[in-house]
């Protein structure tokens, strides 16, 4: 028995032994080479520019787009387009840079373009859709686009990543696109990462680094623990509560930065009670921003006033508005509301409404539940209905009054999307059943002016308007979380539309 | 030999049309269909009538059965269509990430038998003893913790404290070992308790106390008698219990970023990519199908009586 007993012990230790030592020589050979390891919150198991929804080619400096979304002044600007114009909104001339190669060498040309957009609108149907083109004519570098509709906002749609322009001659589009960016494709591994070498024919200089890594993983405290191990370098959304133990850390810098994403309350306009506009604006000041920034986001996100983060020129000044339960109370009793033994209520009606939330977005079910706190103070019974997929549902069904939602106002750079898919009658996102005659005529406007500026002041007072109504309510903008080894990395940038990552101009001590 | 293979195939194909029947009802039974995934209206600009057009196009607004009907006929050509979102076949994409849950499972099942074997035959051999009971607790301890969390502890622990291991993705064999730990140590407290009960059982039996007067050595006695003896119902729990394995897997795949299909299927059901979650789910049959096959196999050879008989299944 006893030789047993030994012989069980000795397998036992053997394996844990075989588990702990059967790979010591992970690490090393770190500071061989000028490198850096990105770990990113999605992951993907195609690099096609096209289709992945990931963006990672463009994030990781594999393809380029033909304009740029500079983030500071958030307007666009030539990238591998050197100039653009259009008179009718509807021709559309660019002019191409003329000193742009492919990672393969070949030349970034006119033709080359042309085939490229076409098959990211043949295998994409999203973008097809977006872009809107009839058809594309080439003459030296020069493309003249015409779009199946007066489309303003086209040059901005060509920000989008899936309109990456690679070389659609090569074939190997899920492993290894060819593009224009700063680095090329070393090797792929789909739903871990890619490697990258960098590209030294770079038409904007070489990059500094002389390889990269994109790597993923969508366990948010596995991210923050790959930055304690150093096994990354820069990690794209830490768990939020990691947040300080990160910054404790020596080297690591913890940087957060508005995004285009907005938290808002959306308003069903169908609804009895919330077709005056006096109850509408009763919700918006019921709704304690600073505090659901604080507690919720700990701090992380900018409290809404609008749509639009206000740096945008398309974000008007918003009146001063007096928020807080006694000034709710006031504009409901303006809406012909009492409240009579600790409930609201209106011809011995109870106000009651249905909010609806969903958890993808871990913040919203917790502003749906201080909303129906403070609603509950003023005798308004709020039932919280958590659904799945909230598109679909608001969509469907029309017995809810309230949406706690979260949209993307301005993804590249332009107010014409949101506005449109939200407040046009024939958006696809416009869950309020909004129709409003003077809105809807104003949209079709800002949809035939062509011109930044101009197409800026149009919906600047389109979003005026929609504040004026109250037609949805407007809670914070989340910030994004980027922790980064500061030791190490120089001159990272996190950028507020999140597109451009790894860039020429990243390098490492 | 050749009867009970054609018995099986047969089997499994009643069984494959039954089960990607069930899933699909399932699936499109369930609110919501992939148009919007598929438009992104999430960050580009899409009319309510573009919306429209494109479930027209794709069929979804068909009956059902009709829309089973369809599929069926693209199935029985083995075209398993492109997934919605990545447009790329579906089955190219589904095979790639079965090497990745493929080694997980064994690489956990390999840690569970390390683990398992020396604490649950420790806990029979000294029934009633401190060693008997350290296992039952560890066990008992093993079943309480859930494996994100315990992941995340190995993670911390072996990953950033002691720097040994990597914490994800999938370099070769030592990126496999942390997340095969996890999962082994997870499913190995369920194996600890039954083999100790299945060996308490045989090692009272009456033959290996007849072996014992002959004066067999204990250790002989133990591996080739006790051991042998208790293994078939532990195989055929394990049978049993492979389908739940191998969806545990998911979890463990996601903290290590370990890019098997476990992860992928995720991703499918969130943005209702139909093609892939009935891929996933046929692939995810023939998988156990094939396993479950092994197992039956590997019991067959344990249990000589049932060879002889000639009837195997569980």
């Amino acid at each position: 028995m006893k030789k047993l007993l030994v012989l069980l012990a000795a397998l036992a230790t053997m394996a844990l032994i075989l588990s702990a030592c059967s790979e010591s020589s992970a690490e090393g050979g770190e500071d061989a080479a000028k490198e850096v390891n990105l770990l990113f919150n999605f992951a993907t198991n195609s690099l096609d520019p096209h289709v992945d929804t990931s963006y990672v080619p463009l994030r990781a400096g594999i393809a380029e787009t033909l304009v740029y979304l500079n983030d500071e002044t958030l307007e666009i600007e030539p990238w591998l387009a050197e100039s653009w114009s259009s008179e009718d909104g509807q021709n559309w001339t660019f002019k191409l840079r003329e000193d742009v190669t492919f990672q393969n060498g070949k030349p970034m040309d006119g033709e080359a373009v042309k085939a490229s957009l076409e098959r990211a609108m043949t295998d994409n149907i999203a973008i097809k859709n977006a872009l809107r083109i009839e058809s594309i004519a080439v003459e030296g570098p020069e493309l003249t686009i015409t779009t199946t509709m007066p489309f303003p906002e086209f040059p901005s749609e060509l920000v989008h990543p899936n309109t990456s322009i690679i070389d659609v001659s090569e074939t190997d589009f899920i492993n290894k696109p060819i593009g224009t960016g700063p680095f090329a494709v070393a090797s792929f591994t789909p739903g871990t990462a890619v490697d990258l070498v960098r590209f030294e024919g770079y038409w904007d200089g070489a990059a500094k680094l002389e390889k990269a890594r994109f790597s993923f993983n969508e366990d948010a405290n596995a991210r923050s623990l790959a930055l304690e191990s150093k096994g990354a370098d820069i990690v794209f959304r830490p768990e939020v509560e990691t947040v300080e133990q990160l910054e404790a850390i020596d080297g690591v810098t913890v940087e957060s930065t508005s995004t285009f994403r907005v938290h808002q309350m959306t308003m069903n306009l169908q609804r009895e009670s919330l077709k005056d506009v006096h109850v509408r604006q009763a919700i918006d000041a019921l709704i304690d921003r600073d505090m659901i920034a604080e507690t919720i986001l700990s701090g992380h996100a900018e409290v809404a006033t609008g749509p639009f983060p206000s740096s945008f020129s398309f974000a008007p000044d918003y009146p001063e508005k007096k928020r807080g339960i006694d000034e709710a109370r006031k504009l409901l009793e303006q809406a012909g509301y009492t409240e009579q033994d600790g409930v609201m209520q209106k011809d011995g009606e109870p106000l009651t409404w249905t909010l609806l939330t969903y958890s993808a977005r871990a913040d919203l079910p917790l502003i749906a539940q201080v909303f129906q706190s403070d609603a509950g103070q003023l005798g308004i019974e709020v039932v919280i209905e958590q659904i799945e997929i909230p598109e679909e549902h608001m969509a469907a069904n029309r017995d809810w009054d309230l949406t706690t939602y979260s949209n993307l106002t301005a993804p590249r750079g332009d107010a014409g999307y949101y506005l449109n898919a939200t407040y046009h009658p024939d958006g696809a996102l416009n869950f309020s059943g909004a129709d409003d005659n003077k809105l809807t005529a104003m949209i079709d406007e800002l949809n035939q002016v062509v011109g930044q500026e101009q197409r800026s002041d149009i919906a600047e007072e389109i979003a005026s308007y929609v504040d004026e109504q109250m037609y949805n309510s407007f809670v914070l903008h989340p910030n994004t979380l980027v922790a980064y080894n500061s030791d190490k990395v120089k001159n990272w940038t996190t950028t507020r539309s999140e597109y451009y990552m790894l860039t020429n101009e990243l390098d490492v001590e | 030999m050749i009867r009970i293979i054609t018995r099986r195939l047969a089997e499994v194909a009643v069984f494959l049309l039954l089960i990607t029947f069930v899933s699909f009802l399932f699936a499109r039974m369930a609110p919501g269909d992939p148009v919007l995934s598929i438009l992104r209206v999430d960050d580009l600009s899409v009319s309510a009538e573009q919306v429209e057009q494109l479930r027209e196009d794709m069929g979804f607004n068909e009956p059902l059965l009709v829309q089973y009907g369809e599929w069926l006929v693209d199935f029985a050509r083995l075209d398993f269509g492109n997934s919605y979102i990545s447009n790329q076949p579906v089955m190219d994409m589904l095979w790639s990430g079965v090497p990745a849950t493929l080694e997980l499972t064994l690489g956990g099942l390999f840690v569970m038998v390390l683990v398992a074997l020396p604490l649950g035959s420790l806990a029979a051999l000294y029934r009633g003893s401190w060693i008997d009971q350290v296992s039952r607790g560890l066990s008992l301890l093993g079943a309480a913790v859930p494996s994100f969390w315990l992941g995340l502890i190995l993670i911390d622990l072996l990953g950033v404290r002691l720097g040994w291991l990597p914490t994800m993705g999938r370099d070769g064999l030592h990126s496999a070992v942390l997340p095969s730990i996890t999962l082994g140590l997870a499913i190995s407290s369920v194996y600890v308790r039954l083999l100790r009960s299945s060996l308490i059982d045989s090692l009272n039996q009456e033959n290996i106390r007849a072996a014992r007067a002959r004066g067999i050595s204990e250790p002989r006695i133990f591996f080739s008698h006790v051991l042998r003896a208790s293994l078939p119902p532990v195989i055929t729990v394990f049978g049993v219990s492979l389908g739940s394995l191998i969806g545990g897997v998911v979890v463990i795949e996601v903290i290590f970023a370990y890019p098997g299909i476990g992860k992928m299927v995720v991703d499918a059901i969130r943005s209702r990519d139909y093609p892939m979650i009935q891929g996933y789910i046929f692939v995810m049959a023939i998988l156990v199908f094939v396993i479950n096959s092994i197992v039956d196999l590997s019991y067959r050879y344990l249990n000589p009586e049932l060879r002889l008989k000639g009837k195997g299944r569980v």
